[in-house]
């Protein structure tokens, strides 16, 4: 059900000549409202004319990709390199969980474009977690995160794992006890928050920090969209369009990062509930998720929330398929009669979204 | 003045208080809200217009003035009235980047 129950109140709209009667301003209707229910009360939807925007052209699609020229960090946690270099210790430290088996790049591993390659994430005692590990790739750019967006931002998302039971298992207070007993971390917490040094919200802040530098290098794609006509094959700039028009792949997957962090029951076969969890109640957000970003993509299988599609491929077929018919379905989501070479070439464009990466170095740890 | 007169002992029949309410129409085009924050009066009307070329799902938590418009086709407009007065978060479900504080004074 979508809309409010209105029985609880009663409502008389005073239309036309009445409403003429007493209000000069064309835009004003007399509302008479008994009502003492907890929501606010819903009307008849109306149907309205709106202006359809032209087509636009190949330049104006590649225009919504160029790449940004910096990466944003909050103002309440900006960038410093002390941060940094001391999140990067943090991400890659197996002292963060209580096993001191697991580090935060044991499931956002570079070697696997910041994921795990795995089709489920593998938490504390090797038990197999009910999601794929997500890439951290571009989380500079992140409004939401988690797979339901339960974590509002990185410095959130970034100590949900550690305490977590399922994943690191070590409560924060204890990981405080941990850190204060290795000085050089307390030297370089010092270093990088002079006012508190060690504390809960640094460890966050720190990692986030670290996390925002972890941005895709440049793809063939980005030099493309720079002008480089040769830089992509043909198939791939066609499946470029395809991903725009017809199979409006770019309605969700928008923007450099190919993503507008959405969320969307694709019709997936699965009992994960999603983002219903955290938002109750509504219909829409049943089985939906994220909408994950594109860059690295051909590096980052398997694919979706669950990891049960192996190849682009796959995921290609499963999209033009549009996925289990069912009330919680996105209206994104349909069946999209795309030919054998459309398809095709949509992988070939995705394809174009990897980047050189360099590798990274392995921090030298405390101890 | 006859008319006022017939409406407001409609009102008082009906127990209920007679208000001059107003209407603000509130776009969606490009995943965002056309206002970022509105000031309005109780019993005063937005209208969400989806001005864009996808669905959107406006809706709002806030207790007291709880609602869900459902998934809101392109073309299609809804109104909602605010009859609490207090600072009223609407979301789109779908898309985080659209937010918007509704103020309803008394
Ligand atoms: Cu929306």
């Amino acid at each position: 059900m979508s809309h409010q129950n209105d029985s609880c109140h009663t409502r008389v709209w005073l239309y036309g000549g009445l409403c003429g009667a007493f209000v000069s301003a064309g835009a004003l209707a007399l509302t008479f409202v008994v009502s003492s229910g907890q929501a606010a009360i819903v009307g008849e939807t109306r149907t309205v004319e709106i202006k359809k925007a032209a087509d636009p052209t190949v330049d104006q699609m590649k225009a919504a990709y160029m790449r940004p020229a910096m990466i944003p960090f909050p103002k309440d946690n900006p960038y410093t390199a002390e941060k940094a270099d001391l999140g990067k210790k943090l991400y890659f430290d197996t002292r963060l969980s209580a096993a001191n088996a697991q580090s935060c790049a044991s499931c956002h591993n570079p070697g696997f474009g910041w994921g795990d390659g795995l089709a489920k994430g593998v938490g504390h005692g090797m038990k197999m977690l009910g999601r794929r590990s997500p890439t951290i790739v571009n989380a500079a750019y992140g409004q939401i995160f988690m797979w339901d967006g339960r974590a509002g931002s990185l410095e959130e998302q970034a100590v949900g794992p550690i305490k977590a039971e399922v994943e690191m298992n070590l409560p924060l207070a204890e990981l405080m006890g941990r850190l204060k007993s290795i000085p050089e971390y307390v030297a370089l917490f010092k270093a990088a928050f002079p006012k508190d040094g060690i504390t809960e919200d640094n460890l966050a802040r720190a990692i986030a920090t670290y996390e925002r530098t972890v941005v895709s290098g440049i793809a063939p794609f980005d030099a493309w969209i720079e002008g480089n006509d040769t830089a992509i094959p043909e198939p791939a700039k066609r499946g470029f369009a395809v991903f725009n028009t017809k199979a409006a792949c770019a309605a969700c997957h928008s923007g450099w990062n190919f993503t507008d962090d959405s969320f969307h029951d694709i019709g997936l076969d699965t009992d994960d509930v999603g983002r219903v969890k955290i938002v109750p109640g509504v219909l829409k957000m049943e089985k939906a998720f994220k909408t994950p970003g594109l860059r690295e993509i051909a590096r980052r299988g398997p694919y979706m929330h669950n990891g049960s599609l192996q190849t682009l491929e796959e995921v290609v077929e499963h999209y033009d398929r549009g996925g289990v018919d069912r009330p919680s379905r996105s209206e994104a989501i349909k069946p999209l009669g795309l030919t054998a070479q459309e398809k095709s070439d949509l992988v070939a464009f995705m394809t174009a979204l990897t980047s050189q990466s360099d590798p990274v170095p392995v921090p030298v740890l405390p101890r | 003045m006859k008319l006022v007169k017939i409406a407001a002992a409609m009102a008082f029949l009906a127990g209920g208080t007679l208000a001059l309410a107003a209407e603000k129409t509130i776009g969606q085009k490009g995943k965002l809200f056309s206002e970022k924050e509105v000031s309005i009066k109780k019993g005063d009307t937005l209208v969400f217009v989806n001005d864009d070329n996808i669905a959107h799902n406006v809706m709002s938590s806030t207790a007291g003035n709880t609602f869900n418009l459902g998934s809101q086709a392109p073309g299609k407009s809804t109104p909602v009235t605010f009859d609490k007065p207090g600072d009223i978060q609407v979301i789109c479900a779908i898309h985080p980047s659209m937010k918007m504080l509704v103020k309803v004074a008394n």
